[in-house]
């Protein structure tokens, strides 16, 4: 697809970090623990969604932070290490999920906290309808193949295209296509 | 038709091209063009309003099915400090090729290769006409990846059955892999870049021998390969098969016998040293 410009996207929020090449490990480690600050929601979250607990999902966070560490005292590319930060949780996640043979079960805590999350302010019906909202949404995205759902998580986790490209190792195209049909489906479900 | 003809000629825009443009990801003048039609087009400003709802939606449950679930950060934050206090005080590995930093030693070794390149033709010619022909030609050379590494590729099975084994379909015998498995193999075996028709993703103990999808069981095999390569060992899992289906090989021994070691295996039981000439194909011929 022509229609996806490389300047804008390239255009990603780490200067510094690019111009820091003969950093120090002191320097490093402040420069791991700021983007910890910055990634690690995020990251657990994107970690969590592939079913794991919540300690294998923070035991993961930690690991990718730590192989940051040693990817920037190699030193390595800094070019993108959001996407880089996504692309190795992606795989440790990945790597944890056949290893452990877990079966994948998230729809039911999904509904759970759903149901627990209710916002206590609308109306007995209004919360009804909204549970039964979100979980439509929820069946739709569980319906959606792994690939269409890493696509949709990543970019509500803020990635842009071409860094969900890198972590999934698919087309731009691809993931403008994925993107794309995941929300009509999302839009067909919600019978807006 | 241009751009700007089709967006004033009554046409619309496609839902992928306004999730582009809610996402931010057109070119500067695509992205004015979509405004301009926006403004004018109640029924594309509809749709997108309805494309941003749902994002809007999605967003918010994406984020209250998870956030509950995650952790205060001060434990975490002071653990990952403590990791990396403990790396950082060990000896920094920097790596070999950071010598070439250094502009003296990049000229020194880049001399070096000049005389290595200097060198390498003249010993060739030399060698050439010292070699007789056909020398070389009756040994077979190990090929890089023909077998698996059994430290990440061990293999791993199912219970099954001979039952179970033998009354399997076709495309259980024959599965493909998941692309992400496929991509998380190739990565832990350090291959970048491999075009789709230079490895199979193989399993070492096949599904119709009661093998399992598990990265354990599965390594990148290359096609590419002249002697011993995914071919011969797909014409392998079949003669097993069909073996222990025949009651002529315990299912536990062909396990056991293509983990160990597939090519000591083809040659025990196709009763040869070199792959049949049916099952070699050779790499110069697939797509």
């Amino acid at each position: 697809m022509g229609i996806l410009p490389t300047d804008a996207i390239n255009a990603l929020p780490y200067p510094a970090a690019a111009a820091n090449l003969s950093a120090t490990p002191s320097e490093i480690e402040c420069e791991v623990m700021n983007l910890f600050e910055q990634f690690r929601s995020p990251l657990l979250r994107y970690v969590l969604s592939f079913g794991m607990s919540v300690h294998d999902a923070e035991e993961v966070t930690q690991e990718v932070f730590l192989s940051l560490f040693r990817h920037l005292q190699l030193r390595k590319s800094r070019r993108n290490l959001r996407g880089w930060i996504f692309c190795v949780a992606h795989n440790l996640a990945l790597k944890h999920r056949y290893a452990s043979r877990r079966s994948r079960d998230m729809t039911a805590s999904d509904w759970t906290v759903v149901e627990r999350q209710f916002d206590p302010s609308p109306s007995p019906e209004e919360q009804v309808l909204l549970i039964q909202r979100q979980r439509r949404l929820l069946a739709v995205l569980h319906a959606l193949p792994e690939e269409d759902q890493c696509c949709l998580r990543l970019r509500a986790e803020g990635l842009r295209y071409r860094e969900i490209a890198a972590v999934l190792g698919i087309s731009l195209g691809a993931v403008s296509i994925s993107l794309a049909g995941s929300l009509a489906r999302l839009i067909r479900a919600d019978g807006r | 038709m241009g751009d700007e003809a089709m967006l004033s000629g009554g046409f619309h825009i496609t839902d992928q091209e306004l999730l582009l443009a809610a996402d931010g990801e057109l070119p500067v003048r695509r992205a004015a063009q979509i405004r301009a039609h926006l403004a004018a087009c109640w029924d594309c400003r509809a749709r997108m309003a309805e494309i941003e709802g749902t994002i809007a939606d999605f967003a918010r449950v994406h984020r209250q099915t998870l956030d509950p679930q995650l952790p205060p950060i001060a434990g975490p934050r002071a653990h990952l400090r403590a990791q990396l206090s403990e790396l950082a005080a060990k000896p920094d590995a920097t790596p070999w090729w950071h010598f070439f930093h250094n502009p003296s030693a990049a000229l020194a070794a880049a001399c070096i290769c000049v005389a290595f390149l200097v060198a390498v033709p003249g010993g060739k010619l030399l060698f050439r006409h010292s070699i007789p022909r056909g020398g070389i030609s009756a040994v077979v050379p190990f090929e890089s990846g023909t077998v698996p590494d059994r430290n990440l590729t061990p293999g791993a099975t199912r219970a099954v059955t001979i039952g179970d084994v033998c009354s399997m379909a076709h495309e259980e015998v024959v599965r493909a892999v998941p692309t992400p498995l496929r991509q998380e193999i190739l990565q832990e075996y350090g291959i970048v870049n491999a075009r789709a028709g230079d490895y199979e993703i193989d399993y070492l103990i096949a599904p119709g021998l009661g093998g399992t999808e598990d990265i354990h069981n599965l390594w990148p095999e290359p096609y590419t390969s002249p002697t011993w390569n995914a071919h011969v060992k797909d014409a392998l899992e079949e003669h097993l098969h069909q073996m222990v289906c025949a009651g002529k090989v315990d299912l536990s021994t062909a396990q056991h016998d293509i983990a160990t070691d597939w090519i000591a295996a083809y040659k025990k039981y196709f009763h040869t040293d070199r792959p049949l000439s049916s099952d070699l194909v050779q790499f110069a011929g697939i797509s």
